[in-house]
């Protein structure tokens, strides 16, 4: 049996199982996603926007959502290490929401922060108006894959002019060997709303498959920020989609820190409607054999929108990154204002970066520009530092973390920032150095 | 010099300005204050031709001639030089280059040949010793990466090149330190002449501390509700436009 | 639209100058092609046996090819066998001519597009091969480069004199299997420019290759080869022009350029072919391979191109940068008015130590046009302290087109320095306005801005070149040269 027909196989079993049986207009958009998947399978190297990702090691393997079975005994204390004290906590364990994980206390009644499943159940509406809504199956088959084949999931509906007290924290969990782990997250800030979201993906050391879908909705002159952490485990595959519609005048930030996984792939797409703004900034940071891609596509369908984005990585060993950007100017998007940026440290022989940034522009009066760098740490400045007494290994620690840390300090969420911080210095550590100096 | 009769003038069927009236004779500086809104930057787009605005009414004649109906090219062979309130960027193109290319259309204009390589650069050199800018600026593209001074010191030496004789100074005091609003106030004073006449648009009345005015008036509202000498300006930066805007009702 | 930005899209606006067509008679194959046509091809031009041979697997293998279509363009579909393959004027006698016994008619013709070919009016310093639809009608200047040792011929001309030296190099950069461009080329090529410049000379004066396609219904199929032995300079120059028709025609040519050790080739190309009229009715398609192998230690090799013809353009002019220390080097000015589409760029493949290659690409776009920008860098494991610097820039005239920056980055080196940065601005009105208020026309005012934006480019024109093709963008000289 080939392995794409052993998926097919085994969603025929899982579908029972998942969320909204009851729900008809569900089930055809499950039915639909599930046959717009059969009929290509997972994305191959032919498609352009998976070039530089071969990801047919997935789809040779089975991973299963029937694994999950047994107990969900967890280590806290490890988990602790990736969770906010100060935040509405929702977990997701193995691709199924974990009551006694989660904390939501004090959570304002006008808010709705629940998991998927319950929301299906709870406030059935209000996710069928915007689940699918922004990004379609066609986009590529892993969102087909996510539509059909979704177990739970995050759902956030700010109400207009709330502004959230505490960030909401969603902790995504896998600790099953060849687990799937499939969650659709759904986030809507109304009118001049404000809210700071925070996706934690993390996991053991088992080779298991995540793939994630958020699709976001920021209303008119609302704000939101979001951070993703993706700190999966070693043997992990990892596939996050953000899809997000902007309104007239409103903010989004993004934060994609991707340090975890075998093999990652994140897409982070938004359409910017008149005036809107969106930020969009990532680390990406590489070792062993890891292969880290992140596609970015900023669409300016209406005019004055600004855009301005950062993707950093490092890459050590045989690590390979990938950066695929789109900045899209629509006939109408004029006075469009845009930035986009890439740079890569290469520290190996044997690490690789591949960038793709491309300006797509019909519109006549715009301020777009974009830029690569591929290189290694400047020889001039360790040799400076070198120079001061500092030696090699050392010298080297600290440009490389200057480099990472310059993301890391776009972070305003203390606590995460706190926590971000403490990772780089793990990886490039800096003796005997004051927090206070960085 | 330059006559501007029952001035009426719309910018997208909205009116802006409501009948302005202004004569200025040769030698004469005169300066023009105004709240925000009153139709400063109008005046000054109107007489330099820009497009986007339409006259409903009265005339405008400089040096004898319809000035309304001459391309804006014309205008500035014409002697009529506007130095922009937002001096644009010209990526590619050399300051000395269009200096140059200037100069020579302005003297084609007056019948005379196109001036030597070498004169020009003698001439150039000179001038911009008057604005205390240095002469990197000559070979950097026009006003790419320059600060909003350096802009306004660039556009005060191509009045000094083209040697005018109707200069319209658009807000150049604003973007200026105290110290560059001194250099450029000094390099306008030794421009004036028997014969050159200056019109500055300005919203305050700093820069009337060094280049003083014969005549100041003030628009409100679209019209030219009060003018005097000098002591206009210090009296309206006592009192207030509050004071002049009630006039105007 | 305001006024005055129409007013920059009439400034750019040109009339096609040189869409006359040509009465002579011809010899003319009946369109299709099949085998049969291929052979007769080969035997008409008494080609040696090899190359009967390599043109069939190429055509072999064509037919098992599909027309790429990753390309942002919009291309009619393609009746290949309503193509003829075949179009030359009828000679008087065999073998390569005397200028004297060329038809006046040719000589004419080419008089009227500038490249005067009798022996008074020649371009001083510059030797011509015209190549007219299929056959190459006159080279200049033969005999003084052949005493400096350099071969400068048609390619029919050299498979006859040279077939060993064709043979050791013909294919060698562009296989026969390349792309489907390149396979259908390589099978049905007619004519084209053979240059070899021997060790250690360099070449006396500019080599210029003009083509012409002046025949309804065919296609031009060149194939150029150029070989720089170790040593040696050459400056290449080709330009090409064609008559106004209705009807799409399709230009498919070959370049392969192999620079040994210390050597240096400079080749640019005016292209003007009939770009098609203001509502996009006919023009030519012009989809080319060009490629250039470093194959020395400090081989060199400079592209420089100015596109303001066809179409549809679909060309990546390419250095394969084996050799260390070794140079490849890319400057474009794409135009790109009314429905024409270009998809242009380069690659850069750096495979030896201590390589480098620069990127300049300039991209204007007016009308409803559209112009894409696609590279690559690509440095390989090998390719030590590589060193790439890309900018590639857009101006928009009007707000009807479209401009795009595909470029692709692939790096295994960890030494390697690579920059990419590009831009994309328009003329403003308020640029305009400025000018106009210091006294210069529009049209100056518009000349010196695309002039200004394009300078970088022109510099790397040999003089005579310069001059052509910035009065193919319509704009002045002065200020803009050295």
């Amino acid at each position: 049996m080939s392995g794409l027909q052993n998926y097919k196989v085994d969603y025929q079993q899982i579908l029972p199982d998942l969320p909204g049986q009851s729900l008809a207009w569900l089930q055809q958009i499950r039915s639909d996603a599930f046959s717009a998947f059969s009929d290509t399978g997972f994305p191959s190297l032919r498609e352009e926007e998976w070039r530089y990702t071969n990801i047919s090691a997935i789809e040779k393997k089975l991973f299963s959502p029937s694994t999950n079975v047994g107990s969900n005994e967890i280590d806290q204390a490890w988990l602790d290490d990736f969770c906010l004290k100060d935040a509405y906590t929702l977990v997701i364990i193995n691709g199924r929401f974990s009551k006694a994980h989660s904390s939501l206390k004090g959570l304002p009644e006008t808010v709705t922060i629940l998991s998927m499943g319950d929301a299906l159940q709870q406030k059935p509406e209000l996710v069928e108006k915007y689940l699918s809504k922004a990004v379609a199956n066609e986009e590529h088959s892993f969102v087909a894959f996510n539509s059909a084949w979704f177990s739970d999931g995050l759902f956030v509906h700010l109400p207009a002019q709330q502004v959230l007290d505490k960030p909401v924290q969603l902790i995504h969990l896998v600790t099953k060997a060849d687990c799937l782990a499939v969650s659709r997250n759904i986030l809507i800030v109304e009118d001049r709303a404000q809210a700071e979201v925070i996706e934690t993906f993390v996991g053991d050391s088992n080779a298991y498959l995540t793939a994630s879908v958020t699709e976001i909705f920021v209303e008119n002159n609302a704000d939101l920020t979001l951070y993703k952490m993706q700190n999966e485990g070693d043997k992990a595959y990892h596939f996050g989609g953000t899809y997000v519609k902007q309104a007239k005048h409103s903010r989004f930030k993004h934060h994609n820190f991707a340090f975890g996984s075998l093999l990652a792939r994140n897409d982070v797409h938004t359409d910017l409607d008149v005036a809107s703004e969106c930020n969009l900034n990532g680390l990406y940071i590489g070792v062993k054999r890891q292969h880290i891609d992140n596609h970015t596509r900023i669409k300016h369908i209406q005019p004055h929108a600004i855009s301005k984005e950062m993707y950093k990585g490092i890459l050590n060993q045989r690590a390979k990154g990938v950066f695929q950007g789109l900045v899209f100017v629509a006939e109408n998007a004029q006075k469009t204002d845009s930035a986009m940026n890439n740079r890569n440290l290469l520290l190996s022989n044997d690490a690789e970066a591949d960038a793709k940034p491309q300006l797509e522009i019909y519109a006549d009066d715009v301020k777009c520009a974009h830029g690569v760098t591929v290189g290694q740490l400047d020889e001039k400045s360790i040799f400076y530092l070198k120079s001061r007494a500092i030696d090699e290994e050392t010298a080297r620690n600290m440009l490389t973390f200057a480099f990472a840390n310059e993301m890391v300090g776009k972070v305003d969420n203390k606590e995460l920032h706190t926590m971000l911080l403490a990772q780089l210095l793990q990886r490039f550590s800096q003796k005997s150095v004051d927090e206070k100096w960085l | 010099m330059l006559n501007i009769e029952n001035l009426h003038v719309n910018v997208a069927d909205k009116a802006i300005l409501k009948g302005v009236n202004l004569q200025i004779k040769p030698g004469e500086v005169h300066a023009i204050m105004g709240p925000n809104g009153a139709g400063k930057s109008t005046l000054s787009h109107i007489l330099s031709g820009k497009a986007g605005y339409t006259v409903t009414q009265g005339k405008v004649t400089y040096a004898g001639k319809d000035l309304l109906a001459m391309e804006p090219e014309l205008r500035a062979r014409e002697g009529m030089f506007l130095a922009f309130q937002y001096p644009v960027e010209i990526p590619g193109v050399s300051n000395i280059y269009l200096m140059k290319a200037a100069l020579n259309a302005n003297r084609k204009h007056q019948g005379l040949d196109e001036v030597d390589a070498m004169d020009f650069l003698t001439l150039v050199k000179d001038k911009i010793k008057l604005l205390q800018m240095d002469e990197k600026f000559l070979y950097r593209a026009v006003n790419e990466g320059f600060s909003g001074g350096e802009k306004k010191r660039n556009e005060i030496l191509q009045a000094a090149i083209l040697e005018p004789k109707l200069c319209v100074l658009d807000e150049t005091d604003s973007g200026l330190d105290i110290d560059a609003l001194k250099i450029v106030s000094k390099a306008i004073n030794s421009l004036r002449t028997e014969q050159r006449s200056f019109l500055m648009i300005t919203h305050y009345q700093r820069m009337l501390d060094y280049v003083k005015p014969d005549f100041v008036h003030v628009l409100a509202d679209g019209r030219i509700v009060k003018s005097g000498g000098p002591e206009l300006a210090l009296e309206l930066e006592e009192k207030g436009y509050q004071w002049v805007e009630g006039e105007a009702a | 639209m305001s006024s005055s930005t129409k007013e920059i899209e009439n400034l750019i606006n040109q009339d096609y100058k040189q869409g006359f067509v040509t009465e002579l008679e011809v010899e003319t194959f009946p369109p299709g092609l099949d085998e049969e046509v291929i052979a007769k091809l080969s035997k008409i031009k008494n080609e040696p046996s090899f190359m009967l041979e390599y043109r069939l697997k190429a055509f072999r293998h064509w037919q098992t090819m599909k027309e790429p279509d990753w390309a942002q363009l919009n291309i009619e579909a393609i009746d290949y066998q309503s193509i003829s393959y075949y179009s030359a004027p009828k000679k008087k006698g065999d073998g390569p001519q005397s200028l004297d016994e060329v038809d006046p008619e040719l000589l004419e013709t080419y008089k009227k597009l500038g490249i005067p070919l009798d022996e008074q009016e020649r371009l001083a310093g510059v030797a011509v091969d015209a190549v007219f639809d299929s056959v190459s009608v006159a080279t200049t200047f033969k005999g003084k480069l052949k005493d400096a040792g350099v071969i400068f011929c048609p390619i029919s001309e050299a498979l006859q004199e040279y077939p060993e030296l064709v043979k050791k190099y013909l294919g060698t950069v562009v296989t026969e299997t390349d792309n489907f461009f390149a396979s259908l080329n390589a099978a049905v090529f007619t004519d084209g420019s053979f240059v070899y410049i021997p060790k250690g000379v360099r070449c006396p004066m500019e080599l210029s290759t003009y083509f012409r396609i002046n025949a309804a219904n065919t296609g031009q199929f060149e194939r150029t080869l150029i070989i720089a032995d170790a040593g040696s300079h050459v400056s290449y120059l080709e330009g090409c022009t064609a008559p106004m028709r209705d009807e799409n025609q399709l230009h498919a040519a070959v370049v392969e350029l192999v620079i040994m050790d210390d050597a240096e080739i400079k080749y640019s190309t005016v292209q003007n072919w009939y770009p098609g009229d203001e509502n996009g009715v006919g023009g030519i398609y012009n989809f080319v391979t060009k490629r250039a192998e470093c194959r020395g230690h400090n081989a060199k090799v400079s592209w420089t191109q100015v596109e303001t013809g066809s179409a549809i353009t679909w060309k990546y002019p390419s250095c394969v940068l084996l050799g260390d220390n070794s140079t490849g080097e890319f400057y474009s000015v794409a135009l790109t008015n009314n429905y024409q589409q270009a998809d242009t760029g380069t690659k850069m493949i750096h495979i030896g130590k201590n390589t480098s290659s620069t990127i300049i690409s300039k991209g204007i776009s007016a009308g409803k046009a559209q112009n894409t920008y696609r590279g690559l860098v690509k440095v390989g494991k090998g390719a030590e302290n590589a060193r790439n610097f890309t900018q590639c820039d857009s101006l928009l005239v009007g707000d009807k087109c479209g401009a795009h920056t595909f470029p692709y980055i692939e790096v295994k080196q960890p030494s390697a320095q690579v920059e990419h940065e590009a831009t994309t601005s328009k003329i403003s009105e308020d640029q305009l306005f400025f000018c106009q208020q210091r006294g210069l026309s529009a049209e100056d005012a518009v000349s010196m801005i695309v002039n200004g934006f394009c300078k970088e480019v022109f510099k790397e024109l040999p003089m005579e070149f310069a001059v052509e093709a910035q009065a193919l963008l319509g704009i002045s000289l002065e200020g803009s040269v050295g």
